[in-house]
């Protein structure tokens, strides 16, 4: 599947041919494009330059050759989409392949088989009409089978392609109109298919892109424009980087692994110019704002007379939002740039058309170039492959090697060319009788063909685009208007847009056939019987009768709402009309869908759909019945929520399955499919016909439903409830900039000017010493100092990001300024290797240097004070006995006055007191190793119990929740704001494993925290949970508690009836959702019962989504990338109100957001 | 064009990874961990760094080509694997938390013969593109485990996380409930 069966340059080179063949396009003279050839060994190969979207075509294709040649199935092999196998016939668009591509090969085949036929007769004397040719044997009158291979051996038969054919009549068909079972399926379904994805060339690398912040956005002075600068060094940290690459706004990266390429792209840092993006907070508007040529399509009769002369006038306008293919891989591409040319391997729609833009691009002759085709990702139009092939041919052409380039899921969102939005007016109405006196239509549609992005990044190709003329599609209305004038408004893009399926005539179906349902209303008519009266067209009057029946259609002239749950039917009707106006027409279809809407939430299901499809000669039924499901279930999923969102800094604001949700499992509607039998008519395209009616049935059922109309798509919820009462929707509100705030910094530096007056003491310097020689100490001592530094975590301080152990460098930032930590690695000079035991246990307990400085408490020596002197003795063994690593400690920067040390000696007064902890007598001896594990090394208070001003722990706050690095440390004690109080067993379960079911997972800091408590024996954990637990009231039954809440929380509760909870339910549920049958390897904690959604403040929430959790037992992808800072307070503000009902709405989550971006 | 080569590319030069430590400025040293995993019934060993996903591992150091990249997030489901039997989203699951287990992918699926899942996909004709196929296949695969006897809600419902765009869903459904019944008349045969 992943080479071509049989190169055509190598076929025209052997002998034992015979081929149908054409002039090649653009290419020497003598040289040959090939339809179809036959081998002396019976092997038939055809080509075709269009490919397989995953439509089946490669199966298709094939059995019509097979047909027509009279040769068996299996012996058909396809070559599509190579640029140097085969003939250039345009991108794979508009449905037709089948019906308009496939003629070539079909005529060749019959060729073939006349040539054959004729040969034969001659070799053997006698009359053709006396040879048989089935399955592939060629038999004389007696029966005696011809020797193929005798016949052309070798004979290199060219014959030129004949401009017609007789095809084989319907009644002989073995192979076309049977259910073949696609070719490709078992290699998906085995996993030994090849995708473009799959593709590895020896010395392959790896890229990827930085797109500018202009996302989707093609036209404008500043595209191509806006790079000021890149910051090489920002990425200096991360390995395996091979080049960073830069051409106008064009920016990559390319590295030796994928994983060292992504980071280094999310990492780059680069500085761009400021943009005005297109203000689409209103479409219809924007659109309506846009420059535009109109163009007539057609006029008939005399429009304004009639619209002047109309019974009942009705003037509707119709909008269509931006939408997207959503491929359900990313694209992606290899290229290798090579002295003697380019080889491309891509999942183009278009690799002819492909190696034109990459000529332009690397300004290599097209001769050159070879573009490898292989599937990808389902496209339904023209998706990100083009543009990330330009991508890898930039990055090869760069470092000399083959690179593969994969767009990441932000960037397919963001950049892919979208379904364009559409605005269709209608004025009319009728006449006398309820004739059909005037139509008078208009469309807009802001699309071109989307320049391939590298061509406009690096400024090859204009930033001013071009509009195409495209809106034009299924223009024409189905019915017999009088009098009529069709207007198509030719405009460039507003977003950057293209072909996607049922192209223009989607949007302009919604209209006509929303239209006509109005009219019938009016008129008080049955909307099938009334369009059945209108149609012209005998075919569509058929299939309309056809499915009307299939349904069980039975007449309604008023729509029948009553109760919750209102049920309503609706039919629409449509050929799909495409290439250049008038078109030609596709397969005709026809839907009677049925609806429920919710009355309370506005909720839209489709319930049934019956489909009837007209689609001439089906080649395969199957594949047929295939497309028109995959038609109903993409086109339904559109109608009922699909629409891109948009943000006023980055243009198009959908960057993930989030912002941008698909239709569900759960909420397939059922399908009956309908196929006409036409097996003699010519085949018609049927990869888009389906989805044409899709959204005129839906919005036609809603009215029957509910008596109310809607004219702009998607039906969601909230447009839904909002029509129901009779209000438009809100449009999205206006985001501020969220703004830094600075607070509290007041109060701490009046709370320091009491600090000023008190002692200013300056202890003595310790000696130094020679570093001691780790063979003092016992295996046993060392290991227990192991363990005692993993209670205090001291490595979790102590170590810069990605450093080396114990060498500090670390920067917390702290109220009173940002402290760094130090190297406590037994090095003389920069670390602790000259310090005396009594020197360290000083400085453990006073919070004194060896030289006398005062150390900043934001190293814990209040608590390590607690520490007996056999435990500080052992973990000094400990460290002394590590590696030393000479690393130069960087000086700590605090803000007045807390940059003067010498007043922690008054500090040291207030707060650093209680040093011995007596054992209490009342509690179990369990507890009170507890106590001293945790007031103790443990230093738990030390980001637990909140602090004063000073930044001493608070009195009689004891663990009641602090501040860590940025992040909550929420309260260990009663005062936990979790529903489910602490319990022995959850304190347990979480140190010992980093996670608990009624509280969440460790992450932030505390993620190392538990890491290093794996050192620990279990009964100082034991000791740690009973100790920590005492402070807890008894929890109730927590497993009920549990239950009732996840139940309260669960989705079946909480409808998705707004963008921010289909965010959630797109975003975060696949992992968060509880109560699954089978549970991912990879759920995350319910989020009804997390410590971050409970907590007082949404630092953890966020920071947890910014930083993702990459320690601790469990792990979360970042959404630093794919949510922007408003889309993360809407969904901060979703989940506290969803997840913790009780507690009070988060506040300044801007901040928050902001916050966290920043570290 | 300007191309900047970065000054720290390792010594041994463009193949491979480096083994030794690298030091930046002196300060950022990152070290890619030998990571033994035991992948479709086989020890394999990769290196890299603990945080990198599953699935860069599986695609590109072992070759396994089925779990998919889709978006990187954990929502679509493209590159679901087994690990010790359960669904797992190769692309959100850092190699640090595969080590030690069973993995699973679409291709050792069929050791024993093509899984009833993998016949019932082939029979029911469920994919367009294809592209989902995988973390359909290996979703139901855990699915069935422990619901052998699925209603079509129930299995609609089991897919509600895995997204597919060509709209296979009808086939796809109808391919898990015929697998089950394969697998449970397998079964009774057996």
């Amino acid at each position: 599947m992943s080479a071509p069966p049989a190169s055509r340059r190598a076929l025209l080179r052997r002998g034992g041919i015979i081929a149908v063949v054409e002039p090649r396009k653009g290419a020497r003279e003598d040289d040959v494009d090939i339809h179809v050839c036959l081998t002396a060994e019976g092997r038939v190969f055809a080509f075709s330059g269009h490919v397989d979207l995953g439509t089946g075509i490669r199966t298709a294709l094939a059995q019509m050759v097979a047909e027509e040649l009279d040769f068996p199935f299996a012996a058909v092999e396809m070559a599509l989409g190579d640029t140097a196998e085969t003939p250039d016939q345009g991108p794979t668009i508009a449905s037709e392949t089948i019906q308009v591509t496939s003629r070539a090969m079909r005529i060749a085949a019959t060729q073939i088989r006349a040539a054959l036929l004729a040969r034969a007769a001659s070799a053997l004397q006698c009359d053709v009409a006396a040879l048989t040719l089935a399955a592939g044997v060629l038999s004389s009158a007696s029966g005696d089978a011809v020797d193929l291979s005798a016949l052309l051996a070798n004979e290199r038969i060219l014959l030129p392609l004949a401009p017609e054919a007789e095809f084989k009549p319907v009644e002989r068909h073995s192979l076309i109109g049977t259910a073949v079972p696609r070719v490709d399926i078992p290699a998906k379904v085995e996993g030994g298919f090849v995708y473009v994805h799959d593709v590895r060339v020896p010395g392959m690398l790896h890229g990827r892109v930085v797109r500018p912040p202009y996302s989707g956005l093609d036209g404008g002075d500043f595209v191509g424009r806006s790079l000021i600068s890149v910051d090489r060094l920002s990425v200096a940290d991360v390995p395996g980087v091979r080049a960073v690459v830069v051409e106008g706004d064009f920016v990559g990266v390319v590295a030796e692994r994928e994983e060292q390429a992504a980071e280094a792209a999310l990492k780059l840092k680069a500085q761009w110019r400021d943009f005005r993006p297109p203000d689409l907070s209103d479409v219809a508007q924007a659109i309506r704002a846009h420059p535009a040529t109109p163009r007539v399509l057609l006029e008939k009769g005399d429009v304004e007379r009639a619209l002047g002369r109309l019974e009942t006038r009705l003037d509707r306008t119709y909008v269509w939002p931006y939408q997207m293919h959503g491929s359900i891989g990313p694209s992606c591409a290899v290229a290798d740039f090579r002295a003697d040319g380019l080889t491309v391997w891509t999942g183009s729609q278009n690799p002819h058309r492909l190696l034109k833009d990459l000529a332009l691009l690397t300004g290599l002759a097209p001769e050159r170039i070879e573009i490898i085709r292989h599937e990808a990702a389902g496209c339904y139009g023209r998706n990100g492959a083009d543009d990330v092939a330009a991508d890898a041919a930039l990055l090869s052409k760069a470092v000399g090697a083959p690179v593969r380039v994969q767009l990441t899921r932000e960037q397919e969102h963001l950049w892919e060319p979208k379904g364009a939005a559409q605005l269709m007016e209608i004025k009319g109405g009728l006449g006398v009788g309820a004739t059909l006196k005037a139509y008078d239509f208009h469309t807009w549609y802001p699309s071109n063909d989307a320049p391939t992005l590298a061509l406009l990044l690096t400024g090859r190709l204009p930033n001013t685009p071009s509009a195409l003329k495209m809106g034009d599609r299924t223009a024409l209305p189905a019915y017999d208007y009088e009098n009529m004038r069709l207007t198509a408004y030719d405009m460039a893009p507003i977003v950057r847009a293209s072909w996607m399926r049922g192209v223009s005539a989607m949007p302009n179906v919604f209209a006509h056939e929303s239209y006509i349902d109005e009219l019938a209303h009016e008129a008080g008519v049955d909307p099938v019987e009334f369009r059945l009266a209108h149609i012209d067209d005998e075919r569509a009057a058929d299939l309309v009768r056809a499915t009307a029946e299939r349904a069980g259609w039975t007449p309604r002239t008023a729509p029948r709402g009553e109760g919750e749950i209102l049920r309503g039917r609706g039919f629409a009707q449509a050929r799909y009309v495409h290439g250049n106006w008038p078109g030609v027409g596709a397969a005709w279809s026809a839907w009677v869908a049925d609806v429920a809407v919710n009355r309370a939430t506005g909720e839209v299901t489709v319930s049934r759909v019956v489909v009837g499809q007209d689609t001439g000669m089906m080649v395969n039924p199957a594949g047929v019945a295939h497309q028109i499901h995959g038609n109903v279930l993409q086109s339904t999923s559109r109608v009922l929520r699909e629409e891109v969102t948009f943000s006023e800094t980055t243009a198009v604001a959908s960057r993930d399955w989030g912002g941008y949700p698909v239709l569900t499992f759960p909420e397939l509607p059922a399908i009956d499919v309908l196929l006409v039998d036409r097996q003699s008519e010519p085949p018609l395209g049927a990869g888009e016909s389906a989805s044409v009616p899709s959204a005129a049935a839906i919005a036609n059922a809603v009215f029957d439903a509910t008596g109310v109309r809607f004219r702009e798509m998607p039906l969601t919820p909230e447009r839904v409830l909002a029509g129901l009462a009779g209000a438009p929707l809100a449009k999205p509100a206006k985001r501020e900039t969220p703004k830094t705030r600075w607070r509290g910094l007041g109060a701490a530096l009046a709370g320091a000017a009491s600090f000023a007056a008190v002692s200013f003491a300056i202890a003595p310097a310790m000696a130094p010493i020679a570093r001691p020689d780790p063979a003092t100490w016992s295996a046993a001592t060392i290991e227990h100092g192991r363990q005692l530094a993993a209670l205090g975590a001291c490595a979790t301080c102590h170590t810069a990001k990605d450093g080396v152990a114990y060498a500090g460098g670390l920067a917390l930032e702290t109220p009173f300024g940002v402290v760094t930590t130090t190297n406590i690695t037994p090095d003389v000079e920069t670390g602790i290797g000259a310090w005396s035991y009594p020197a360290f246990a000083r400085a453990m307990r006073d919070g004194l240097h060896r030289d006398g400085r005062h150390l900043y408490p934001a190293f814990p020596y209040p608590s390590f004070a607690k520490t007996s002197d056999a435990d500080l003795q052992a973990l000094y063994a400990f460290l002394m006995a590590q590696p030393a690593v000479r690393q130069r400690n960087v000086a700590s920067r605090l803000t007045f006055p807390f940059n003067l040390r010498p007043l922690m000696a008054g500090w040291n007064l207030l707060f650093n007191r209680q040093r011995d902890i007596a054992p209490d007598p009342a509690r179990s001896a369990e507890w009170n190793r507890g106590r001293y594990l945790v007031d103790g090394l443990g230093h738990c208070g030390a980001c637990h119990t909140p602090r004063n001003l000073l930044g001493a722990e608070r009195a009689g706050a004891y663990l009641a929740g602090g501040v860590a690095e940025g992040w909550e440390a929420p309260a260990l004690t009663g005062a936990s704001l979790g529903p489910i109080p602490w319990s022995e067993a959850e304190f347990y379960r979480y140190l010992k494993t980093g996670a608990s079911q009624y509280h969440g997972a460790a992450s932030g800091p505390m993620a190392p925290v538990v890491a290093e408590l794996r050192a620990l024996p279990d009964v100082d954990i034991r000791a740690m949970a009973a100790y920590l637990a005492s402070f807890s009231p008894k929890p109730p039954d927590a497993e009920a508690r549990a239950a009732e809440i996840e139940q309260r929380t669960s989705r079946a509760a909480n409808p998705a009836t707004s963008p921010i909870a289909r965010l959630y339910e797109g975003g975060c549920a696949a992992c968060h959702e509880t109560g699954r049958a089978a549970p991912l390897f990879n759920a995350g904690p319910a989020l009804g019962l997390s410590s971050k959604v409970s907590a007082a403040t949404p630092a953890n929430f966020v920071n947890l989504l910014i930083e993702g959790a990459q320690h601790g037992i469990g792990s979360m992808p970042s959404f630093a990338a794919a949510l922007d800072d408003g889309q993360i307070v809407d969904l901060a503000r979703y989940v506290r109100a969803r997840f913790a009902p009780e507690q009070p709405p988060w506040r300044d989550i801007e901040t928050a957001a902001a916050n966290a971006r920043r570290r | 064009m300007f191309l900047l080569v970065c000054s720290h590319t390792n010594e041994a030069g463009t193949r491979g990874l480096s083994r030794a430590p690298l030091i930046c400025g002196g300060l950022a040293v990152r070290e890619a961990k030998r990571w033994a995993l035991r992948v479709n019934g086989a020890d394999r060993a990769v290196q890299g760094e603990p945080h990198v996903p599953l699935l860069h591992f599986l695609r590109n150091d072992l070759a396994l080509n089925s779990p998919k990249f889709g978006c990187g997030l954990g929502q679509c489901g493209a590159c679901t694997v087994l690990i010790d039997g359960v669904a797992a989203r190769a692309c959100a699951v850092p190699v640090r938390l595969a080590e030690g287990r069973d993995i699973v992918t679409l291709e050792g699926l069929a050791a024993a013969g093509p899984d009833p899942l993998q016949v019932a996909f082939v029979r029911a004709q469920a994919a367009q593109c294809g592209y989902c196929i995988a973390g359909m296949i290996m979703t139901a695969k855990a699915f069935l485990a422990v619901r052998p006897d699925p209603s079509e809600a129930e299995v609609r419902e089991a897919l509600r996380y895995n997204l597919c765009r060509c709209g296979t869903h009808v086939e796809i459904v109808r391919a898990v409930l015929l697998a089950a019944e394969i697998a449970r008349a397998d079964a009774a045969a057996s």
